[in-house]
């Protein structure tokens, strides 16, 4: 119960802290914005080109769940600097001196960080709606994206507020996920198909958790591309991956906590 | 009276192997306010740390109010409030939502929190700021809030990490008054540390010195003065010919002074010599006779009963006032450099 309330509280402070804060959220708007409108129009005789995409689809309706899952990258991987903050300005120390349940200290982070990137998502969306874009499976393909944007970001936070809690510094997380996203989103399918890549990018491409998670959204968007298996695998992916993050998040948060 | 706070052989070493405190044991009463005083780096943080269940000790033994640190940090956690050294208020808060939101976190909540909040706000002086960002606030008013905060939960014993470092002398009087109240009110146990003398002289009913994770004195600030038993009379001297070296010059004056019987004891300190006696206004004309002898001149004689800084320098052969220090290093430094 206390861990729920907790919970509760540390959402609604770092909800508020983000209110006040709007120019965070568009700093991380900026660059998806940009791809959306940018990227798009750059890329709209490409995607024409026969043999490199799938065919019958504009490039925006491609590329938008990539965006997204950019977008969701790059937010959940700043996950870090706000720990970061609590830890240095010692107001996490404060915190930990009151009886607050403490793995609701990582929750109402983590929940916060979900929420703000499905509100980004959502507002990228809409965007893409008003470019035309369109989601062949309706409002509950929408509802699915959303979710499975916001369990992405989940996993990545967990390597953010990890990187966070050992090297306690926020350039140092802020840097290295500024330096992990265009490498990752480069190599893999979020704005290009592996058709369209030399075979060693390919091959990177294939194991990319992005790729993954672009092609779970994917096929909820493009007509006639939804197959049950190929969504469950990569539902599955991710939520490897998010197991993966959170054990180890959680192991350092214990220790910092502890 | 019952200890509410008892520490015995505490020690903590530090992962890069700084022994930060050294085996320390010392006991605190119910509804007292004592004092940890100490230079920077003595260990004062640390032990505050270990204490409010922040850090893991290294060895000895805690409990607070009867409750064992090992144990029952949980319950530990219930009744302590806790102010550590750096300021820690949200800045995208309002004042009164940080109060609140710790409020929470210990647990209370509807109208009793709200109007422990309202209360505590008045105290402090910040009912009129109650409502904007704390960010905005100055450096007093966020200590104020700190201390605000840490209290929402009324807790039965507060620890309080140099609550007045970095305030201008008018609101440390506030604080100081305010935690007097505190105290005498309402009966809570303070545990306070701090570098200032002055603010251990006026506060604290007992203290401990502590100086390089050791404690070296106890007491009460009076009994502690008392127990120099002997005035301090500081000197500064100089050659009668030459400006010459002053080191040896201060190395002649002592060895001249510790032929005097009156003298208890010389200590060397920045400013000059500081000499104890049993009685200060009747030394010094014998202090002037020694030295019209000598090529050493007295450049300047003052005498003071005895300070807690006297203290200080009679158990550690150090002053305690740390700019001070810091300067002397400095100075030191050009001195051998002109040689
Ligand atoms: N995290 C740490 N790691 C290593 N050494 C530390 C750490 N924190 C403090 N120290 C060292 O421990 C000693 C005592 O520090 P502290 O308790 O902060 O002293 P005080 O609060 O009395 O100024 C100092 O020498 C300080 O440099
Ligand atoms: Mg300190």
């Amino acid at each position: 119960m206390t861990l729920l309330f907790d919970t509760q509280f540390l959402f609604v402070r770092a909800l508020k802290k983000l209110v006040r804060n709007p120019i965070l959220i568009f700093f991380s708007l900026f660059q998806p914005i940009i791809f959306l409108v940018l990227f798009t129009q750059l890329f709209s005789k490409f995607s024409q080109v026969p043999g490199l995409f799938p065919s019958g689809i504009t490039y925006l309706e491609f590329a938008t769940p990539g965006i997204l899952m950019q977008n969701a990258f790059s937010s959940a991987l700043q996950s870090g600097t706000s720990i970061v903050e609590d830890l240095n300005s010692g107001f996490l120390q404060k915190m930990l001196v009151t009886q607050v349940s403490r793995p609701a200290i990582l929750i109402g982070r983590l929940a916060t960080d979900a929420f703000r990137v499905t509100v980004q998502s959502a507002i990228i969306l809409g965007l893409a709606y008003l470019l035309g874009f369109n989601m062949a499976t309706g409002i509950a393909g929408i509802l699915l994206t959303l979710f499975i944007i916001a369990f992405f970001g989940f996993a990545w936070s967990g390597i953010s507020l990890t990187l966070g809690l050992r090297t306690k510094s926020a350039e140092t997380v802020f840097g290295i996920g500024a330096f992990l996203t265009f490498p990752l989103l480069f190599i893999s399918t979020a704005l290009v198909p592996g058709s369209a890549m030399p075979t060693w990018m390919q091959d990177v491409s294939s194991v990319n958790p992005i790729s993954f998670a672009t092609t779970a959204v994917r096929d909820l968007a493009l007509p006639n591309a939804f197959s049950l298996s190929a969504e469950v695998t990569s539902l599955a992916v991710i939520a490897l991956i998010a197991l993966v993050t959170m054990s180890v998040t959680v192991y350092l948060f214990r220790k910092v906590v502890s | 009276m019952p200890d509410i706070i008892s520490v015995s052989d505490l020690v903590e070493v530090y992962a890069d192997g700084t022994k930060a405190v050294d085996g320390i044991s010392f006991k605190v009463n119910e509804g007292e306010f004592f004092g940890f005083l100490g230079p920077n780096g003595a260990g004062k943080s640390t032990t505050i740390k270990i204490l409010t269940t922040l850090l893991r000790k290294t060895s000895g033994s805690v409990s607070v109010a009867g409750l064992d640190l090992d144990k029952e940090a949980k319950e530990i956690r219930k009744i302590i409030g806790v102010q550590s050294q750096e300021t820690s208020v949200d800045p995208e808060l309002t004042g009164r939502e940080n109060i609140i939101l710790l409020g929470h976190l210990q647990q209370m909540k509807g109208k009793e929190l709200e109007e422990r909040v309202d209360k505590l706000l008045e105290v402090v002086g910040l009912k009129d700021a109650a409502d904007k960002r704390a960010g905005r606030y100055s450096g007093g008013m966020k200590k104020r809030l700190d201390l605000a905060s840490t209290l929402v939960h009324k807790p039965k014993v507060l620890f309080l990490d140099e609550p007045t470092t970095g305030l201008d002398p008018q609101s440390r009087a506030t604080v100081w008054d305010y935690l007097e109240e505190l105290n005498k009110k309402d009966g809570i146990t303070i545990f306070l540390t701090t570098q200032y003398l002055e603010e251990a002289d006026r506060l604290c009913q007992r203290l401990c010195i502590i100086d390089a994770g050791k404690i070296v004195a106890e007491g009460s600030p009076v009994g502690l003065k008392k127990d120099i038993g002997a005035d301090a009379i500081t000197i500064t001297v100089q050659d009668k010919k030459s400006a010459g070296d002053k080191v040896a010059t201060k190395a002649a004056a002592k060895e001249l002074l510790s032929k005097i019987p009156a003298v208890i004891k010389t200590v060397d300190t920045e400013e000059g010599l500081t000499i104890y006696v049993k009685n200060g206004g009747l030394f010094v004309p014998e202090l002037v006779r020694a030295f019209d002898k000598t090529d050493i001149e007295l450049v300047s004689i003052n005498i003071s009963t005895p300070s807690l800084d006297d203290v200080f320098l009679k158990h550690t052969g150090k002053r305690i006032r740390t700019e001070e220090l810091v300067k002397e290093v400095t100075t030191g430094r050009f001195g051998s450099r002109r040689r």
